[in-house]
């Protein structure tokens, strides 16, 4: 009785710790790409997966990195774990935590102090900056991992090889190494595994054009992570736990008299750590080869463009070097709120980036943005004058900035469950879709849905109204099921909620999967966002950033962006170009002017507003 | 006299500002087997370090069959060394631990195979060539290290403690071992221990060694019989040492009663110290005595009852094959010739290693 409860305890902890990585498993079979719909096993995620350049590259730099940061960390801290070794106790006290010191710092500390490090020493960011980083952080832990073995290791072996003839290298060789080769095996395994798992120190100090496996992922969140890369992860996952397992059967310690046999397996135990050792040197060249053979000659012309993961048809950039003779050098971000900083610093000089309007607004006003010479972008014409016009609040004179996706914020609701007109916000607030209605969670996004229905400025800084757009919220608060981000287009195609506040972008794919959901924007108006493509003031090749510009606003070009991305373009000249009629004519991805009326792009409001807006946000959330 | 191998000339070692050897001089004969014999702390281990190369002397030479060798790397040296806790290569095999000085010195696979087979069989472990340190007892990975080094014909063998992880059974007949093994070889032992029993048994040569210096140097009978201060009277074996005064020569008087020995040239009436060794002193009837006493404690030793005896304010030492009860009244006999004389120590600082220590 007693043993059958502390089993179930054992397999619910186990549970919980691992139903995560299950689901992740079990979705990269999925041939569905919702996260709440099964449609059936598929390879089809692990076929595209190998078939990715990107992917591939970004993993060939991952294994690349680890591999060498875990082979020169381990090197360089097995050398220092000898000399701290010889060291009089005092200093080795004094020196070990010295050591030990960057372990317990925090990623984010080290990665910017490595990254204002390599600014200040005029480093270009890039692998390079990348490896010398993973270094860094990897030598305290080959040290911790090949110190305890130097410390077991009987000194008089050393001199009794020197006594024997053997000079003071051949003697550490042939006598000291071997002694402690299963703490350097283990020391480079883990140095390996703990530059594999990095994310916050490589993406400070990364540079454009560089990904790893956890940056290329990372700068996915905001589209959505692609089944790839659950596939990816699968395989990642599988790799680190057969790494472990052979690290962790190493056999037990034989006992003193064994007999000759165990003697003979013991010698053989470092074969446990050897065999990951060399697939993981098998993988690496392997990587190097494949590298190798898909990586092209540099030019001399280039441009470095800084855009949303998943935000351009990577066939887009090589039809544009094909062209015009310009390398493209190509890093992705996750939010404005991470690349904004990134521009800010300098390190790296970006010639063309893709920020939303409000982050527009903040960089002119920041003078981080060059005026576009527009005579190197006549494609401009092919832009609709509404969001050239809906660009001047955040771009006055149409000087910075060219639109490149834009979309609305509307009312995502399904036909079978919601019998009453949608029409408006108000049905958000009816009692009769209690528990059946999902809310962005995020700040301006809640109270911009609160404020229009009142009929405000979703840019207000009206402390009356927004005392009263809280009150709503709370209010509303009940009926709500969720406060989500993503999972709203999840939750809607598996009909598990009837009202969901939706981006239009998102609209389309949700109307695909499910023909029962309809997207609407409320007649109050709604929010209307434009991502738009800006020139930094320290951009080194400002004429390619322009002629990259113009190419992306060429009709067929921007047809590709648009099918690849899916959101809508501002291009007219590509709308018109669009073979499905449902889709060309939709009036979810191209509004009318008329929809437009009330709509508002969101604005910087200040630092001092922000967090008056948030300070009002954690209210109707603790309430 | 057999020619010198080694001589340490002023040799003097510090560390960390503590002098443990001070201007020591000491000369090796060929196929000599010498024990620096000592408490911890006494210097012997340092000298056989010097003598290894393992540390090199603050001040002084070390000068090996004629030629200065103090500066010479160990990897250089024409001797080896058996390590205390014997310091065998844990991941090579038994055979590979006795090749290995052979193949850095380049020998050819034959005369390897032949000196493995040759040395196995010098300390009786025939086919262990496969083996593992680990799985060999103590006195097994012991003769396996003496077998590592000797392969190498050595002029000069230095043992450091070799056998003072082993168990006393296992150590005595590891004695009688490298007996024979150095009879047999015909090279110069160098051997370090704290043991003074190992030291009488093995010896050609005894240097008693305290705080850095030679307290007393000789065949192991002269140090035995003839200790020439306290300290060495008190290490090598049980004494019982006692203040007492040379009234003349041939007669000193110890606790108040006059003792006839045969010691000359102390002059009269000189303060000195009395050594009698346990089994020197007899007990007879009290009348028969020179003294009389009370016997205190009785202990049976197996070979001997060990007694301590109450006689004119001292505690007596008396080992004897003959017993008396505890509270029996006995007299104390010496024979002039096993009592010896030792002058007391002059300076200060010869007080200060002395039986104190």
């Amino acid at each position: 009785m007693k043993k059958t409860a502390r089993n179930i305890y054992l397999g619910l902890i186990l549970l919980l710790m691992y139903a995560p990585i299950g689901t992740l498993i079990v979705l990269s079979f999925n041939s569905s790409k919702s996260r709440s719909k099964w449609g059936g096993f598929t390879l089809k995620w692990y076929r595209s997966l190998f078939q990715d350049e990107a992917i591939m590259s970004a993993l060939y730099n991952t294994l690349a990195i680890a591999f060498l940061s875990a082979l020169i960390a381990t090197l360089i801290g097995t050398c220092a774990a000898i000399g701290i070794t010889a060291m009089k106790a005092k200093w080795r006290t004094v020196i070990m935590g010295v050591t030990n010191i960057p372990v317990l710092n925090s990623d984010i500390v080290t990665g910017i102090s490595l990254m204002l490090l390599f600014i200040a020493c005029r480093f270009t960011l890039g692998f390079s900056t990348i490896l010398i980083a993973h270094i860094t952080f990897n030598i305290p832990y080959a040290i911790l991992s090949v110190m305890p073995k130097l410390k077991q290791t009987n000194k008089r072996t050393y001199e009794a090889a020197r006594d024997l003839g053997a000079g003071p290298f051949q003697a550490f060789m042939r006598v000291v190494f071997p002694d402690i080769l299963p703490g350097v095996l283990s020391g480079f395994l883990m140095t390996f595994t703990m530059s594999l798992d990095d994310f916050i120190i490589t993406h400070f100090t990364k540079g454009p054009g560089v990904d790893t496996l956890s940056t290329k992922i990372y700068s996915e969140v905001r589209k959505g992570i692609r089944p790839e890369m659950y596939a990816l992860s699968t395989l990642l996952f599988l790799s680190v736990m057969v790494i472990m397992i052979l690290i962790n059967i190493s056999p037990k310690e034989t006992d003193k008299k064994a007999v000759s046999a165990s003697a003979k397996k013991k010698r053989k135990a470092p074969l446990y750590q050897v065999i990951p050792a060399a697939m993981i040197l098998f993988v690496t060249v392997t990587g190097f080869f494949h590298h190798l053979r898909t990586t092209g000659s540099v030019s001399e012309k280039q441009v470095i463009v800084y855009n949303w993961g998943e935000y351009l048809d990577p066939e887009v950039l090589d039809l544009f070097t094909e062209e015009t003779g310009i390398q493209v050098i190509y890093e992705e971000f996750e939010t404005n709120e991470i690349m904004y900083p990134k521009i800010l610093s300098g390190a790296i000089a970006y010639d063309v980036v893709c920020p939303s309007d409000y982050m527009i607004q903040r960089m002119r006003e920041n003078n981080l943005l060059a005026e576009i010479n527009w005579d190197n972008v006549p494609n401009l014409k092919n832009i609709d004058p509404t969001y050239l016009e809906q660009s001047q609040s955040f771009d006055p004179e149409n000087k910075y900035s060219v639109p490149y996706c834009v979309g609305t914020v509307g009312i995502l609701y399904n036909k079978t469950m919601v019998d009453d007109p949608v029409d408006s916000w108000d049905i958000l607030w009816n009692p009769k879709y209690a528990d059946s209605i999902l809310m962005q969670d995020s700040v301006r996004d809640a109270f911009a849905v609160a404020l229009k229905r009142l009929g405000y400025s979703l840019n207000s800084l009206e402390v009356d109204e927004l005392i009263q757009a809280t009150d709503d919220l709370i209010e509303q608060k009940p009926l709500v099921q969720a406060y989500v981000v993503d999972q709203v287009r999840d939750k809607m195609i598996g009909n598990e909620a009837a009202l969901g506040v939706i981006y239009s972008g998102e609209a389309l794919y949700t109307q695909r999967e499910n023909p029962d959901l309809e997207y609407v924007i409320p007649k109050e108006g709604s929010n209307v966002w434009i991502d738009s493509w800006v020139i930094p003031a320290n951009a080194k090749n400002k004429e390619n950033a322009e002629a990259f510009i113009n190419f992306l606003c060429r009709p067929d070009i921007a047809l590709m962006n648009f099918e690849y991305i899916t959101y809508a373009t501002p291009n007219t000249a590509a709308r018109a170009l669009i073979e499905d009629e449902s889709i060309r004519n939709s009036s979810v991805l191209f509004p009318s002017a008329e929809d437009l009326k009330d709509c508002e792009t969101f604005r910087f409001l200040g630092d001092e507003a922000d967090s008056y807006y948030n300070e009002l946000w954690n209210k109707v959330k603790s309430n | 006299m057999k020619p010198t191998l080694v001589d340490l000339i002023h040799i003097s070692k510090g560390f960390d500002g503590q002098l443990v050897l001070d201007d020591l001089n000491l000369s090796i004969h060929e196929n000599e087997f010498l024990t620096l014999l000592g408490p911890s702390g006494c210097g012997k281990t340092t000298t056989l370090r010097i003598l290894g190369g393992f540390e090199s002397p603050d001040s002084g030479q070390v000068i090996f069959d004629g030629k200065d060798i103090t500066n010479l790397p160990p990897n250089k040296r024409n001797l080896n060394t058996v390590f205390q806790k014997y310091a065998l290569f844990s991941h090579m095999s038994v055979e590979e631990n006795i090749a290995f000085g052979l193949k850095i010195s380049g020998k050819s696979d034959a005369y390897i195979r032949d000196k493995i087979k040759y040395a196995l069989k010098l300390v009786n472990l025939e086919g262990y060539e496969n083996r593992l340190p680990d799985s060999l007892s103590g006195g097994q990975q012991q003769r396996i290290a003496i077998a590592r080094a000797i392969v190498n014909e050595p002029r000069l063998l230095l043992l450091d403690e070799p056998l003072g992880a082993l168990d006393l059974k296992l150590r005595q007949d590891m004695q009688y071992e490298l007996i024979r093994l150095k009879n047999e070889l015909g090279i110069t032992f160098i051997y370090v221990t704290h043991d003074q029993e190992e030291a009488l048994t093995m010896s050609d040569t005894i240097v008693v060694m305290n705080q850095g210096y030679i307290q007393q140097m000789g065949s192991p009978e002269d140090i035995y019989n003839e200790p020439q201060n306290a300290f060495v009277a008190d290490f090598i074996g049980e004494s019982n040492i006692i203040e007492g005064i040379m009234l003349q020569d041939r007669l000193v008087e110890i606790l108040g009663a006059k003792f006839p020995c045969v010691d000359v040239g102390f002059g009269h009436n000189k303060p000195v110290d009395v050594v009698i060794r346990p089994e020197d002193v007899d007990l007879v009837e009290p009348e028969l005595g020179t003294i009389q006493g009370v016997v205190s404690h009785l202990i049976f030793k197996g070979v001997h009852y060990e007694m301590e005896v109450q006689a004119n304010g001292f505690e007596w030492l008396v080992h004897s094959t003959d017993m008396f009860p505890v509270g029996k009244e006995v007299g104390i006999h010496v024979d002039p010739f096993d009592i010896q004389i030792m002058n007391k120590p002059e300076s200060e600082d010869e007080e200060a290693i002395g039986v104190n220590e």
